[in-house]
């Protein structure tokens, strides 16, 4: 967030709506109306006087409308932009007439009173402002709304105050909420020890509303809350989870599943039916015991609904402005080959708005989307961007330090407990400075000029600004050195607000000395600070993509598409992939014709070279500047690119159980579609088919769902009842995980007659041979009893795997996670980057996904591969190890780098042979383990040298 | 009306996913108008405490 | 000690958690002594024990490394 609010490139427009859209793509004009924010941007310093003092109450939708807040606020602590705001339709001047060119008619004002630096004037006319943008592209990520359950009145949601929805109860337990992080419940404050949660309200239901998908992220929700509760509460808690399908089929979910069961939760499969009031307040409901059959009635402090996610009201006017087609959920309307367009070329749907998905999988599709985007417009890049320019910098390396000091009073935020004036004075006294000055609000636009000013006119060489904290405004100060001439590193912060007044509030006089010691220890720090090269690497503006699958080919063609020369390594002497033993995707689309003319875009594309038979032999280099030996089809080759994305895929696992390879009947998934398409006739007259579902997944071997085969099972079953409706079909399952909007085909296969009979992991189903019959043998979950079936064809839906892997991590020193998939840099906010710089993954070897998820992930790879191979230089933070004089070759630092950016060379002095350490300015991240593992003084971190903190440390010490 | 195509795009909507969108726009070198309803940027991401699989806080 | 007979404490503090948690204690105003004062570090590998040692030596009560 606070990127965006600080990117050069990125305006923010807040309290906007899109009214309409013309033109076409590659030349939109967008109509956007802006209300006004009423307070000015530019003076507030989100200080909290004007909510304080506001006299009206309202509910807060942050909080889900638990608790109340003003009509002047700010949405909550962490937004950004960190201002706030008066909301007009509810605000007592503007509603009794204020605004109306009747002044004084509207009464209070009182925000305006208060406002420390006049950022509220109600004597101007606030008018929304219609502003028309000329864009190329747009992206639609409007979000979702939580699915409302007062419809359900068995529920008694809106009866009871302790049945809330999941999203109140995130609240309830969020530090910044209702309780503080305390969770009590809402009807009488009590600590809840029994919870409940509802899965699949507002979900899979056509009954009581027109919801049939799943919102795909509510059993794992749930799982979570119940797992966190525990660490909001005192003493025990019990928790239970009542659901139809536990449907935990993401990366590493299955194992969160396990971890809640083996903490205690209870996972009960079963659909309440009513919430009844319970004997102690709270609520009581009603179950069978799905192991003994018996009535259950058990009471709960809590219930809590796990509602799904829908599309808002606001968001369908949004589709209907702009005359985007949605589907009969209400979500954007794509195709499995093209998923994030929409049937407008030039608008693109991602996120929440374009299906129920979660964090990691919205981060990768909204970069899918910038991805599909940014294609047309390639040509354009760069045309309207800015980069800031600055004065030539001063050489101050000669020069004693001559250290100024902005003390900042931050309105009163911190000026309200120090005593700035007296720090003032007293950080006149400290050696080096020459100057100091108290300000109101450092930060502001004004306040930079004026340390500009500053600087210059006293020939400053170092600053100090004692305010907040580094981690909100360096880069800003950064900024202003920069204007000044100086080298932004010569800069140095105190933190007297967050670390000083805001803390110790009651204790002013202690405070005072506390800001005293933190400015003479920045003082001294600064004192030591030298200029730092700016660093950057020189980018190789070319790609690697390794691996010919779809998930490779979609990469390798949409990063040609943006510009960028691409070399297309493929194992085999085919390009494909498991695509070619791929009939249709869950929606039906043939996959074929879309395989066939994407190979031929890629063997035809100018920019990109197929190698086939090819495999990396070397690699060395960083983000950048790669270089790998490869062997293609026996010859070596040398190849440069600057970044390099993994798709190296995943195959079919081939059960050891169930008969598997002992019977012609038994067959994977693949083996059967091909069975299906080939031999149609005998098909028709089969006497029946078993699927068993999770072969080979879940299990010890194998903990991770593989993600897709419930769906091709739920296809597959629809087709043989559509070529035989009266063939008995069975399917063995655990929980069935037709996630989204393939819950259709779910319902679809029950409604033809399909029958689910659910099995558990300790009794699998037993399939032998009793004369020509194949047997398959389970216990059913309804009758309690051992049900046989004979059937013609059994179907294992077996496990995904991943490709071997071992020579990428001894190549590229890429990570792996325990299944053998390759690890990504953050599973939620980095999901296609890879831990080192200028690698990227896409596709299978991530995880199991189907062919939409992989051209999304692909889509996600190319945009984030642009963000470094857009520009010729890359520029790199200058905080990085540097190597002096003392090193003297033990080598004890180089295996403590997490980086692998030390290595050991030799050198030549005085006629003999030397050895010391090189460091790789690229894959050094400036941690500093090597400047404390070494004894000789050998190598230290700019910016945070030894001698540097120790010369804060004696000053913290110096009265002591 | 020029008939040129523009290096701009724009994001309706500021939760994770436009978030995400702008800043790989905007870092690729296209100018990016991020449009939000309400007066912050963050979305229904920023009202969670914490998020799965890794429990991490939600900021 | 300080003259005041209170502890002094030193902290060494990384960037990206103990730093951060510590601002964040600030944003949610919560109160607490005034006994240590805080370096910050890029990571808490970064503090030697030499550093730890010297600031021992030199009067601190104790040493926090936080990371």
């Amino acid at each position: 967030m606070v990127e965006c609010g600080r990117h050069l490139n990125i305006e923010l427009l807040t309290l906007a709506e899109v009214e309409g859209i013309s033109g076409k793509e590659g030349n939109f004009q967008v109509k956007v109306r802006q209300k006004p924010r009423v307070v000015d941007m530019d003076k507030c310093i989100a200080c909290n006087l004007c909510a304080e003092k506001c006299p009206k109450k309202v509910p807060d939708e942050f909080n889900e409308g638990l608790d109340k807040r003003k009509s002047a606020y700010i949405k909550y602590g962490q937004t950004v932009p960190l201002k706030y705001a008066i909301e007009m339709e509810t605000c007592i001047y503007f509603v009794k007439g204020g605004n109306k060119g009747v002044k004084g008619k509207g009464k209070c004002r009182a925000c305006e009173k208060v406002c420390p630096t006049g950022a509220i004037d109600f004597d101007q006319d606030f008018q929304d402002e219609i502003k028309e943008i000329n864009v190329g592209s747009v992206i639609l990520t409007p979000g979702f709304k939580p699915f409302d359950p007062s419809a359900f009145d068995v529920y008694a949601y809106s009866k009871f105050n302790d049945v809330v929805t999941s999203m109140e109860y995130e609240r309830l337990l969020s530090s910044n909420g209702p309780c503080m992080g305390h969770l009590t419940r809402p009807s009488d404050g009590k600590e809840p020890k029994k919870i409940a949660w509802l899965q699949c309200v507002g979900s899979r239901n056509i009954n009581k509303c027109d919801n049939g998908y799943c919102s795909s992220v509510c059993c794992m929700y749930a799982i979570k809350q119940a797992l966190v509760t525990a660490e909001h509460t005192t003493g025990e808690v019990d928790q239970a989870v009542f659901y139809m399908d536990i449907r935990t089929h993401g990366k590493e979910f299955e194992k969160y599943y396990e971890q809640a069961q083996e903490k205690g939760i209870r996972f009960i499969p079963s659909r309440i039916h009513t919430a009844y009031p319970g004997s102690e307040g709270g609520v009581s409901v009603e179950y069978f015991n799905d192991q003994t059959g018996e009535r259950v009635k058990e009471d709960f402090d809590m219930l809590v609904l796990s509602v799904g996610l829908e599309t808002s009201k606001g968001s369908i006017d949004l589709a209907g402005k702009l005359g985007v087609e949605l589907d009969k959920y209400n979500f954007a309307q794509s195709s499995s080959f093209a998923p994030g367009t929409t049937n407008i070329p030039g608008i693109y749907a991602s996120g929440s708005f374009q299906n129920p998905m979660d964090i990691p999988q919205s981060v990768t599709e909204a970069s899918s989307a910038a991805a599909s985007a940014s294609v047309a417009l390639s040509s354009q890049r760069g045309s309207l961007t800015q980069e800031r320019t600055f004065p030539q910098e001063k050489d101050v390396s000669a020069e004693e330090p001559r250290v100024g000091v902005f003390v900042c009073s931050c309105g009163i935020n911190i000026a309200g407990t120090i005593d700035v004036k007296e720090l003032t004075e007293y950080a006149k006294g400290l050696s080096n400075v020459v100057f100091v000055e108290n300000n109101l609000f450092s930060c502001s636009q004004d306040t930079q000029v004026l340390i500009r000013d500053k600087i210059k006119e006293h020939n400053l060489n170092r600053v100090v600004v004692a305010a907040c904290t580094p981690r909100t405004h360096e880069p800003l100060f950064r900024e202003t050195m920069k204007d000044a001439g100086l080298n932004e590193y010569l800069f140095e912060m105190a933190n007297i607000r967050n670390q000083n007044s805001w803390v110790h509030g009651k204790e002013p006089e202690k405070a005072l000395e506390k800001s005293k010691d933190q400015v003479r220890m920045a003082v001294a720090k600064a004192s030591m600070l030298e200029p730092l090269e700016y660093l950057s690497v020189n980018v190789n503006q070319s790609a690697l993509v390794v691996g010919g699958g779809i998930s490779g080919m979609v990469t390798a063609l949409g990063l040609a598409d943006q510009g960028y020369e691409t070399i297309l390594m493929e194992k085999a002497h085919k390009l494909g992939g498991n695509a070619w033993n791929l009939a249709t995707t869950w929606r039906g689309e043939q996959i074929r014709p879309y395989l066939e003319d994407l190979i031929s875009k890629v063997e035809n594309h100018s920019a990109i070279k197929v190698y086939k038979n090819a495999d990396i032999k070397a690699n060395k280099g960083s983000v950048g500047d790669f270089v790998s030996e490869i062997d293609v089809a026996g010859e070596i080759k040398a190849i440069r690119y600057g970044i390099a994305v993994v798709c190296t895929g995943g195959q079919e696992y081939k059960p050891d159980e169930y008969l598997y390879g002992q019977d012609d009947r038994v067959f994977t998934h693949l083996e059967f579609d091909k069975e299906m398409s080939e031999h149609k006739p005998a098909l028709e007259k089969a006497k029946g088919a078993v699927f068993i579902q999770c072969a080979g997944s879940r299990e010890p071997e194998r903990p991770y769902c593989s993600r897709v085969c419930c769906t091709h099972t739920m296809h597959s079953a629809v087709e043989l009842k559509n070529a035989n409706p009266k063939m008995p079909v069975y399917v063995l399952y655990r929980d069935i995980r037709t996630y989204g909007a393939r819950e259709d085909l779910y319902r679809e296969a029950r409604e033809l007659g399909v029958v689910f009979i659910r099995y558990n992991p300790d009794n699998k189903p037993r399939v032998s041979r009793e004369g020509d019959d194949l047997v398959v043998v389970v216990r059913d979950h309804v009758l309690f009893r051992d049900v046989e079936i004979r059937p013609d064809y059994l179907v294992l839906a077996s496990a995904i795997v991943p490709a071997e892997h071992k020579n990428l991590v001894e190549l590229y020193k890429c990570g792996l996670n325990s299944d053998g998939f390759l690890q990504e840099a953050h599973a939620k906010l980095r999901p296609v980057d890879m831990s080192v710089d200028g690698m990227f993954l896409a596709g299978l070897c991530h995880y199991p996904k189907s062919i939409d998820e992989c051209i999304s992930q692909a889509q996600a790879a190319v945009s984030r591969a642009s963000t470094i191979l857009s520009r010729s230089v890359m520029p790199l933070d200058s905080i990085k190890s540097y190597v002096t004089e003392n090193c003297d070759g033990c080598a004890i630092c180089v295996d403590t780098c997490p980086y692998g950016a030390i290595a050991l060379t030799d050198y030549e002095r005085d006629g003999g042979m030397h050895k010391k350490i090189e460091t790789n300015k690229a894959l050094c991240k400036g941690c500093g383990i090597c400047e404390a593992t070494c004894p000789k003084q050998g190598v230290y971190v700019h910016g945070f040298t030894n001698e540097q903190l120790r010369a804060q440390l004696l000053a913290a010490l110096e009265n002591v | 009306m020029s008939q040129e195509n523009v290096g701009a795009v724009m994001v309706v909507g500021g939760g994770i996913a436009g978030i995400q969108s702008a800043l790989d726009l905007a870092d690729a070198g296209y100018y990016v108008y991020l449009v939000e309803k309400t007066s912050g940027i963050g979305g229904a991401m920023s009202q969670l405490d914490k998020t799965f699989p890794t429990n991490d806080c939600a900021m | 000690m300080a003259d005041n007979n209170e502890p002094v404490i030193v902290g060494f503090l990384c960037n990206w958690c103990a730093y951060a948690g510590a601002d964040l204690a600030g944003v949610s105003r919560m109160q607490y002594p005034t006994n240590m004062r805080a370096i910050r570090v890029m990571c808490s590998g970064m503090v030697h024990p030499n550093l730890v040692v010297e600031a021992l030596e030199r009067g601190a009560d104790g040493v926090l490394v936080l990371g």
